[in-house]
């Protein structure tokens, strides 16, 4: 997974893997230390989208008493769906910012967090309209 | 330690997915399978993981591990489409 790092005290710069060259070309190696955290920023979006996965198996399983099927089978999608876009997004954010870093130019705008945050307020509105209409 | 998180995320995860087997039936296997294989991958490359990211600090370049993010990105979206699948089959 990770490339050959040379020995302390060697100048040469390391190589980069294929798969790097393709989808981060041009521009120079950033500070590491933002590219690690860009990678924990990553990691923390997946582990987000990991809970939908999880909260979307999981509802369509437990919640048979309270919702009808087709309602809950949607719900279920919904999350389900909502964490595929999560973890695709986080990894197209990963991109995006490391092409920036390597350019020097500005960050872009994480539009996943409008995504999530708009998701999650639909989904609370309608089970807080469901609740109140029973 | 990010990537400890996420493992262990991911083993929590395949926990439910085992939880809920009585309900999904066999094809809910598919899920655990696909999160414990995505979990193990991370334990057994976190030692290089770790080796790599300490010695391009103290050597202030560090090659950005595109094939980690794109498998693990590629494992959460395999993990919704499967679970879409196993929901509609229920």
């Amino acid at each position: 997974m990770s490339t050959n790092q040379p020995s302390p005290g060697d100048p040469t710069p390391p190589q980069r893997g294929k798969i790097a060259e393709r989808l981060l070309p041009g521009g120079t190696e950033p500070d590491p230390r933002f590219t690690l955290a860009n990678e924990r920023t990553f990691l923390a979006w997946i582990r987000t989208s990991l809970a939908l996965l999880a909260g979307g198996i999981a509802i369509e399983a437990f919640t048979s008493d309270l919702f009808l099927e087709p309602v809950r089978k949607g719900l279920a999608i919904l999350l389900l769906l909502l964490g595929m876009l999560l973890s695709a997004g986080a990894a197209v954010r990963w991109i995006r910012v490391e092409r920036s870093m390597r350019n020097k130019t500005p960050l872009p705008l994480p539009l996943i967090v409008p995504l999530l945050a708009g998701a999650g307020a639909l989904a609370a509105a309608v089970v807080l309209i469901f609740i109140l209409w029973r | 330690m990010a990537w400890g998180r996420t493992m262990m995320a991911l083993v929590t995860v395949s926990a439910i997915f085992l939880r809920w087997l009585p309900h999904h039936g066999l094809p809910i296997l598919l899920l655990f399978a696909v999160s414990a294989t995505a979990a193990g991958a991370i334990y057994f490359t976190q030692r290089r993981r770790y080796r790599t990211s300490t010695r391009g600090i103290t050597q202030e370049t560090v090659d950005a591990d595109t094939s980690a993010v794109l498998w693990t990105a590629a494992a959460a979206v395999a993990l919704g489409g499967l679970g879409i699948l196993v929901v509609l089959a229920a």
